[in-house]
């Protein structure tokens, strides 16, 4: 083979004679490409509590792998490492209070007037999702997946199916979906018989073995182009739970019912717990309807993303929010993004900050928190930039605050002058990144 | 209740039948920043904080979950 | 130009769309009564029946000519525009009517640009032979539509005329005109290209083929041997300033058989090849 190879010149010699064909030049040159395959979307997130309470640092990513004729492979995998203690539900006492592990085999003490917390917590969560999304005739698109994620005392696996049908020259979608869940919840050290005693170390038995619950989701959905501008949709969504739907590692102080102080008791000598507690009891069946309305508004580049969701259920608990976004463009390549949300729920009908040693006991309680009465508020930004190679970078921090408080009536005693519903403040950071192949 | 959201579902369709864009006004609406979910991850997350912080979730799509968290 | 045709235009209004449309189809209809061996009475038909005697052409007619010249040359003769006599043995019809030897021998006496006498203007050609500017015609009328879509100073467009395609500009509400390549089965699409710029030709059919035991052959036609070129791709496409310069291009690279990509590969093209 010769090394000076005359093929080389045919591209310039067909231009020149192109040129002398047309009589012109191209416009521009040529600029084609194809398009990318894959579609990376990756973050680093950090989610931290104040007063050493949750601190989580997770790596998600959802990869989406583009074929021909618009169908689609979406890949999703989160890895959770948290650390931090939680509120075991237990209320504060003027003096220090000793409890049990969840484990049973080792026991841990509070100081006094400090909200008891149970510090070991602490797991890596790995979570993984497929889903297939692929259009149905000329209008329709079907999306079907699995999920499944793992931590040191949970498993859940899960399955969805999606349709959504175009009417109206695309302008109206109409959208129904479904997801079935079972989830085991494989306590540490067995998940407590309910409404049973905190025992000594070493005593487990009022421990049963694993438990799980089935979860079913169903959404139905319209989305409605209004004009170049403005996008709107509303969704109702119902969903079921059934089976072991308690925290295995809360419980509630039983109480004097006059002094309101959490009764003692004589721990063993291998340690265990210096005053009674009960585990919490949860029913076993959960029904939930939700509205979620949202609009997308384009105002002369700048885009207003509003929503508002109200969810009831059969606990007793209604929750209303509302979120609100402005994406505001700084120049082709950067915008700044506020975020706010607000977020307020009433109660479980069984939330109960401690049992009444004087009265009989409830077929269901729970100290949870997150069954109270309470608000939540975030604030955030955001900004965002596109990088040199075109791809998508942005951070966010928000401040996420929940106060709330326990209903008038549940207070006994001294608990009267205690906080029995600290505040809850978090700071999240996020840095995320897109790109694609 | 289903009757009640089959008829309002039927409604909208009839009334939404006179609105709407032509395919070659689709300009904004096919921004990236106009999509309904116009940060997957980031909604994803955040279903995830809420999921695990409050009593409610769900509503955009599924109910998320699938942890022990809550 | 035997194939479906379509202007996309990102026009103000309906009005503004047909206008230019109208413009674009008047040129293209022009090109092909002009220069289709099919019509009665043009410069082709003219030139395929002088019987031995010198035609004088035009001036547009001349650059076309001067166009096949080159590309005679570059190709070391394997671009022939004489060479569409070879369709009187060869259908490719997906059948197995492979012809004799001895028939295609007998057409073979009738092709070599070589034979033919061009000098601008006049062009003489041997008794029997004929000249098929559809090699190149199809492409030339793609640049010239887009063109004069840029000259009527309208809305960006995109003119595809059976696969090749060429646009006036990038469009201005989204980020790029959005091509499908069609794969090997109807409706089925091999790979998707955003073309801000330029142009885009495919060459190769993978419905155009004759087959028998086991041997599959293309419809490119070697000028030389009369015999389809073998180890050719199913289809390139090549991706280029002006549509004629990436429908030559492709269809040099056919006719380069098993070495079609690095023929491509050295004159730093973006392409894509199937075989």
């Amino acid at each position: 083979m010769s090394s000076k190879n005359p093929d080389r010149s045919v591209a310039a010699a067909l231009a020149s004679a192109t040129c002398a064909l047309l009589g012109t030049t191209a416009a521009a040159p040529v600029d084609a490409q194809e398009e990318p395959k894959w579609d990376f979307n990756t973050s680093i997130l950090y989610y931290g509590e104040d007063e050493d309470r949750v601190q989580d640092l997770s790596f998600k990513s959802l990869s989406r792998r583009l074929f021909t004729d618009d169908r689609v492979l979406i890949l999703g995998l989160t890895v959770d490492t948290l650390t931090g203690a939680t509120p075991s539900g237990a209320i504060r006492q003027g003096g220090p209070q000793t409890f049990t592990r969840p484990s049973g085999n080792a026991a841990y003490t509070e100081a006094g007037g400090k909200l008891p917390l149970d510090d070991t917590f602490r797991d890596t969560r790995v979570s993984i999702a497929a889903n297939w999304q692929q259009p149905a005739g000329d209008n329709g698109l079907v999306n079907v997946g699995f999920s499944a994620s793992k931590e040191y005392d949970y498993l859940h696996t899960g399955l969805n199916a999606r349709y959504a049908h175009d009417f109206n020259k695309r302008n109206t979608t109409v959208s129904s979906g479904i997801a079935y869940a079972r989830d085991t919840i494989e306590a540490v050290g067995g998940a407590p018989v309910p409404l049973t005693p905190m025992l000594d170390v070493g005593d487990l038995s009022n421990r049963r073995g694993d438990d799980d619950k089935d979860v079913l989701d169903v959404v139905l959905g319209v989305s409605q182009v209004i004009n170049r501008d403005l996008l709107v949709q509303a969704n109702y969504s119902f969903s079921r739970q059934d089976g072991y739907l308690n925290n295995p590692y809360k419980v509630l102080s039983l109480v004097d019912s006059v002094t309101g102080d959490t009764l003692s008791r004589q721990p063993a000598p291998q340690g265990g717990p210096d005053g009674q507690y009960l585990f919490e009891n949860r029913p076993d069946q959960r029904t939930q309807h939700g509205l979620y309305t949202q609009a997308k508004y384009n105002m002369g580049g700048k885009v207003v993303d509003v929503s508002y969701r109200y969810v009831t259920d059969d606990w007793d608990i209604d929750s209303h929010t509302l979120d609100l976004r402005y994406r505001w463009p700084l120049g082709d390549a950067s915008y700044l993004e506020p975020h706010m949300r607000y977020y307020t729920q009433t109660k479980a009908e069984f939330y109960q900050v401690s049992l009444d040693a004087g009265e009989s006991l409830p077929a269901f309680a729970s100290p949870d928190y997150r069954l109270g009465n309470f608000d939540g508020l975030t604030a955030g930004l955001k900004y965002g930039w596109k990088t040199r190679n075109d791809n998508d970078m942005s951070v966010r921090v928000e401040w996420y605050t929940q106060s709330g408080d326990v209903p008038a009536g549940q207070l006994i005693g001294n608990q009267l002058s205690r906080d029995n519903f600290p505040d809850l403040n978090a700071l999240i950071v996020q840095f995320s990144y897109r790109f694609s192949r | 209740m289903k009757q009640i959201i089959a008829l309002l579902v039927l409604a909208m369709l009839a009334g939404c039948a006179s609105m709407g864009v032509e395919p070659w006004e689709r300009d904004v609406l096919a921004r990236a920043d106009m999509q309904l979910t116009a940060d997957p991850l980031e909604a994803a997350t955040d279903d995830h904080i809420y999921f695990s912080k409050e009593a409610t979730s769900g509503g955009r799509g599924f109910g998320g979950g699938g942890c022990g968290c809550n | 130009m035997g194939s479906p045709c379509e202007v996309l235009l990102e026009a103000e209004s309906r009005h503004a769309a047909g206008e230019a449309g109208e413009l674009v189809a008047a040129e293209a209809w022009r090109i092909e009564d002009k220069f289709s061996r099919y019509r009665n009475g043009n410069i082709v038909h003219r030139i395929n029946h002088a019987a031995g005697t010198p035609v004088v052409v035009d001036d547009e007619t001349a650059r076309l000519l001067d166009f096949a010249t080159t590309l005679f040359g570059l190709s070391d003769g394997r671009f022939d525009i004489t060479s569409g006599v070879l369709r009187e043995v060869w259908t490719f019809d997906g059948s197995d009517r492979i012809p004799s030897p001895d028939a295609v021998e007998a057409v073979l006496a009738r092709v070599g640009w070589a034979k033919a006498t061009w000098e601008a203007p006049e062009l003489l050609l041997q008794p029997g032979m004929e000249i098929d500017l559809g090699g190149i015609g199809k492409e030339y009328a793609v640049d010239r539509c887009a063109a004069t879509l840029r000259e009527h100073g309208s809305a960006p467009g995109l003119v595809n005329f059976g696969g090749d395609l060429a646009v006036s500009g990038p469009p201005s509400r989204r980020d790029a005109w959005r091509v499908a390549i069609e794969g090997q089965q109807d409706d089925q699409v091999d790979r998707l290209i955003d073309l801000r710029a330029g142009a885009l030709a495919t060459s190769g059919d993978a419905r155009r083929y004759l087959a028998r035991g086991g041997v599959r052959y293309g419809h490119i036609l070697d000028p030389a041997t009369g015999w389809p070129i073998p180890d050719a791709p199913r289809s390139i496409t090549v991706a280029a300033n002006t549509c004629t310069e990436a429908g030559m291009l492709s269809t040099l690279a056919m006719l380069r058989g098993a070495e079609a990509e690095r023929f491509l590969d050295e004159q730093s093209v973006r392409y894509w090849c199937r075989r």
